[in-house]
């Protein structure tokens, strides 16, 4: 079946092959829980500002569901994208809510962060080339915008992980750099907590 | 003697000229029927600049065509639109692309040399009373956050976000966006792929209709062919014009073609000879040639539907042939034709000048189509009438017929026809007639929509509705106009306008407003835009003070930071923006500069009919805005000429009867009240079929008048001796006309359908009456 995939893809010269091999690899490599928790360490930098923004929280993807980012420390903001809408939290108060019916991109956003931090590969494609490699038994891919308009904006996307995502690197056209790495990743019921559970 | 028959050269120089002027006009292809299907909606009475910056609106609309491809697959929408795109650019001379925007990048470009006077109302209000803590929130949260699909460039260029809530607030005019290099816009199940279109060819020429409509279908059918399972949704004014003009070719020879074998046949078995058939040809024949070529000298082109209405006149305009041929066949052989004529001509006189009277009623509404189908009918009767004037007495020849046992056994029915006299069957016959008329009569509803005019396939509003409820745009219909002596003054009461607008938002009576002003503010609001910025953000000690301490930068990066901000305060004008790629959806909102002012329009997205009495009471009291509603225009156009034709009725009744009173004295009434009768009949009669009285129905009558008098008149100027005569005429006439109106009944142009039925029945009605009316001077035992 495999071979036979792959002698399309010679044909018609639409996937190299070097490509092909490691997605699937990949995607086997990861597990797919239903739901993932663990911290975040973030450091940003931007041009501009002397120093880089640096900040930790929480995080939780919950499949079917959507995605749960907990700035914690300096700042405490929180951010919930489900499929239906985005919403901004400074405390309790909602400081930004976007619905989906308003604002179109809403699902293409939450589908792509969903992909990203599941590290989703499939649905990855969809939306950006993907370029990889693996060793031993962690893997490093880089990802190129397919709309050309996403390109000039974000210039590059890198993820790396094993059987989870471990860090991912956005590269802006701005000259922004943003540089995320995850640990003491939980996965199953027990992973959220009761406070995000009651966010969610 | 010579002097008729030098008439009959003079009148046959005028039919040459004729001939040859339309066949310079058909060679010369300027006879090309015109298909604008806004042709028989009224001239509204509009001052000038208000009537000009409609005619801009509706040029700039006429051109446009939309199309939509969807799949359950954006690889797959895409793929079926470059099969789309590939099928039209084989013709690029018909349409073009107008989708310039690919990359909201470009889009914004325009926009950020005078991002600090861009700001929506909501930061207006916050920027005014929200606290210095509530801003550097807002810049912190940016700063930390991960996600930078919601950011517009980079963070210090917007460090409160206000530009990013401004953009977020144009984007949201429209769910459609820029994808992979095309626009998309998607719903629950499908994601499709928007392709905008403007015409390079006239939308109402019927030649760029058989151009661009087989092309669209080609087009769609590669489409299908890549994608199978693809939805193909288009909508342009061109698909309405092209469908109503196939129709009305349709109808236009069915009626013409349908009417005139219907003739050919009636005369030939009512005669059993070739020359009466040829005669009566030949004056109808004259007619339509004279109605085609003086309408297109007039107007310079033909509207579709008035060929529709003029096919009908086939069956009227041999009226005045047949009642000659029928006394010449009758009873008269012993007359020479000449003086046969000399007895005919005050009859003949005075049907001409009814039936006029009674197509003038056309002419009389403000709408150009009705016009031009008045003009069309009256043309062509005149000549069909002089042909029979000039022509019949030297061509005819007196001579006895035979007649047809059918011709026999209808002319014996007369004999038997009940008269009406004083007497208890009379009486008995009035009060039936009178309890069926007000039955009838009361049960008529009311009936001025607009749909009357303008009824398009089921499939191209089901495919219109879609689209608008996907593309979410404002309703073509209803909207308003802004005016003002500048282009500032017209911003700043399309701002004024707008904040009663917003109220309106918040009760939930529309979605939203489309208005130039949104993307370029008035200088005014530009100007306190800035200084709000300046003011209560920038300030000393302020806000971007108080975020530089947060995150540990010192006096020189305010300063640096504030001296940034301030360069991007160019002011905007409506010009620099029409001129950007990102106006192309929204230029046809701006109307430029029309007679000594200028004007705009604000559209409404999401209305519905409860909030219209709202919406216009908007526009109340504020200088220089107008509220638009033509279907409601429309609707009161149509309803107040339906109540105005009515008092043109009565008084042409009135007229009429002072034209036959000097000839027929105390009998006048004879001649005209089968008319009378039968109207009333007719309108009891629709009123049980369950129709509603509209405009068209009224215009109806008011021909029934003008046709059906002639048959009182035919029964009228007769004798005793010519009785049988006048009663053929009268029958082939009625069977005529009813087969011409029946035809023109079958129209699928509402209007047009009302007129047939009404004529049919009421034709059909005087038919029966007028017999019941006749004046015998011997009493039947």
């Amino acid at each position: 079946m495999t071979s036979w995939f792959t002698a399309c893809g010679v044909l018609f010269g639409a996937m190299p092959l070097w490509a092909d091999a490691p997605v699937a690899e990949i995607q086997s490599m990861l597990a797919k829980p239903k739901v993932l928790c663990g911290d975040f360490d973030q450091n940003k930098q931007l041009t501009g500002l002397k120093r880089p923004m640096v900040s930790n929280g929480r995080f939780c993807v919950v499949a079917d569901k959507g995605v749960l980012w907990r700035t914690l420390h300096p700042f405490p903001n929180t951010v919930r994208l489900t499929r239906d809408e985005i919403v901004q939290l400074q405390g309790d108060r909602v400081a930004m809510r976007l619905d989906a019916r308003q604002e179109p991109a809403v699902r293409m956003i939450n589908s792509v962060l969903f992909a990203l931090l599941s590290g989703d590969l499939n649905q990855i494609g969809k939306f950006f080339e993907v370029d990889g490699a693996i060793h031993e038994k962690s893997w490093r891919v880089t990802l190129k915008a397919r709309d050309p308009a996403l390109v000039r904006a974000i210039s590059k996307v890198a993820l790396e992980g094993s059987e989870h995502v471990k860090s991912i690197t956005i590269s802006e056209s701005s000259g922004d750099r943003t540089s995320i790495v995850f640990s003491k990743i939980q996965v199953g019921e027990g992973a959220m907590s009761v406070e995000e559970a009651a966010l969610f | 003697m010579n002097q008729r028959v030098l008439l009959a050269w003079v009148w046959a120089l005028v039919v040459c000229l004729l001939l040859a002027y339309s066949a310079h006009r058909w060679l010369g292809g300027r006879i090309a029927p015109n298909t604008d299907i806004l042709a028989l909606l009224p001239i509204q009475e509009r001052d000038p600049a208000l009537q000009q910056a409609f005619t801009r609106l509706v040029d700039s609309a006429q051109q446009r065509l939309i199309v939509l491809l969807g799949t359950d697959d954006w690889a797959q929408a895409n793929h079926a639109a470059d099969a789309y795109d590939r099928v039209l650019e084989q013709d690029p001379g018909l349409l073009q692309s107008a989708n310039p925007i690919t990359d909201y990048r470009d889009w914004l470009t325009s926009f950020q040399p005078h991002r600090l006077n861009l700001i929506t109302p909501q930061s207006e209000t916050d920027l005014r009373s929200q606290p210095t803590q509530y801003w550097t929130d807002i810049a912190l949260a940016k700063l930390y956050s991960p996600f930078v699909g919601l950011q517009v460039g980079a963070w210090r260029d917007d460090p409160f976000g206000l530009f990013g809530r401004w953009v977020q607030a144009r984007a949201q005019e429209t769910p459609v966006r820029p994808r992979d290099g095309r626009l998309s816009v998607s719903d629950d199940h499908l994601q499709y792929v928007v392709m905008p279109f403007t015409l390079r060819v006239p939308a109402f020429s019927m030649k760029s209709q058989r151009a661009v409509i087989p092309l669209l279908e080609q087009a769609s059918q590669a489409a299908k062919k890549t994608a199978p399972l693809v939805e193909v949704l288009v909508a342009g004014v061109i698909l309405h014009a092209a469908a109503a003009g196939d129709q009305a070719r349709q109808e236009m020879s069915t009626i013409g073609i349908g009417s005139s074998i219907g003739i050919v046949l009636l005369i030939w078995v009512t005669f059993q000879r070739v020359s009466p058939v040829a005669m009566i040809l030949l004056s109808v024949v004259v007619g339509c040639l004279a109605a085609l070529s003086v309408c297109s000298w007039l107007f310079g082109q033909l509207h579709i539907l008035t060929l529709v209405f003029g096919a009908s006149l086939v069956g009227v305009a041999q009226d005045y042939g047949i009642y000659f041929l029928c006394h010449r066949f009758g009873v008269d052989a012993q007359l020479d034709s000449g003086q046969l004529l000399r007895r005919l001509l005050p009859g003949l006189v005075l049907t001409l000048v009814t039936t006029v009277i009674g197509y003038f009623g056309l002419a009389l509404t403000p709408f150009p189509g009705l016009r031009q189908m008045a003009v069309f009918s009256t043309v062509g009767l005149i000549f069909a009438w002089l042909t029979v004037v000039f022509w019949f007495p030297i061509l005819v020849y007196p001579s006895a017929s035979t007649s047809a046992p059918f011709v026999q056994w209808y002319s014996n029915r007369l004999a038997r026809w009940p008269v009406l006299c004083v007497n208890r069957s009379t009486l008995l016959a009035a009060v039936l007639f009178i309890a069926f008329s007000i039955f009838g009569v009361w049960q008529l509803g009311i009936n001025d929509d607009i749909r009357l005019l303008h009824n398009p396939p089921k499939n191209l509003i089901d495919d219109q509705i879609k689209l608008s409820r996907l593309l979410d745009t404002p309703s073509p219909v209803q909207f308003y106009i802004v005016r003002g002596t500048t282009p500032e003054m017209v911003l700043q009461r399309e701002e004024m306008l707008k904040q009663r607008l917003d109220q309106l938002i918040e009760k939930r009576l529309i979605n939203g407003y489309q208005a130039v002003s949104n993307w370029v503010p008035s200088l005014r609001a530009q100007t306190t835009h800035r200084q709000l910025v300046e003011r209560s953000l920038l300030n000393e000690g302020g806000p971007l003070a108080a975020l530089a301490l947060r995150i540990g930068e010192n006096g020189g990066w305010v300063a640096a930071t504030r001296q940034q901000l301030l360069t991007s305060a160019s002011t905007l004008t409506p010009d620099d923006f029409l001129k950007t790629a990102a106006s192309e959806p929204w230029r046809h909102l701006w109307l430029g500069q029309v007679e000594d002012g200028y004007s705009s329009i604000v559209s409404l997205r999401g209305l519905n009919k409860t909030s219209l009495p709202e919406l216009q009471s908007a526009a109340a009291g504020l200088e220089g805005v107008r509220w638009v509603d033509q279907v409601h225009e429309i609707s009161s156009v149509l309803s107040r000429y339906r109540k105005y034709m009515s008092w043109v009725i009565l008084l042409s009744y009135i007229a009429v009867y002072c034209l036959l009173y000097p000839r027929y004295r105390s009998s006048a009434w004879r001649v005209l009240a089968p008319t009378a009768l039968a109207s009333v009949a007719t309108l009891a009669l629709l009123g049980i079929a369950g129709h509603s009285l509209q405009l068209f129905h009224m215009l109806a009558l008011m021909l029934i008048l003008g046709i059906g008098v002639d048959y009182g008149i035919f029964f009228q100027e007769s004798s005793t001796q010519t009785r049988q005569a006048a009663w053929l005429a009268v029958g082939l006439s009625a069977l005529s006309t009813l087969l011409s109106f029946g035809l023109l009944g079958l129209s699928k142009t509402p209007a047009l359908q009302a007129f047939g039925i009404t004529m049919s029945i009421g034709i059909a009605a005087v038919w029966l009456i007028v017999p019941c009316l006749r004046y015998d001077p011997i009493p039947t035992k």
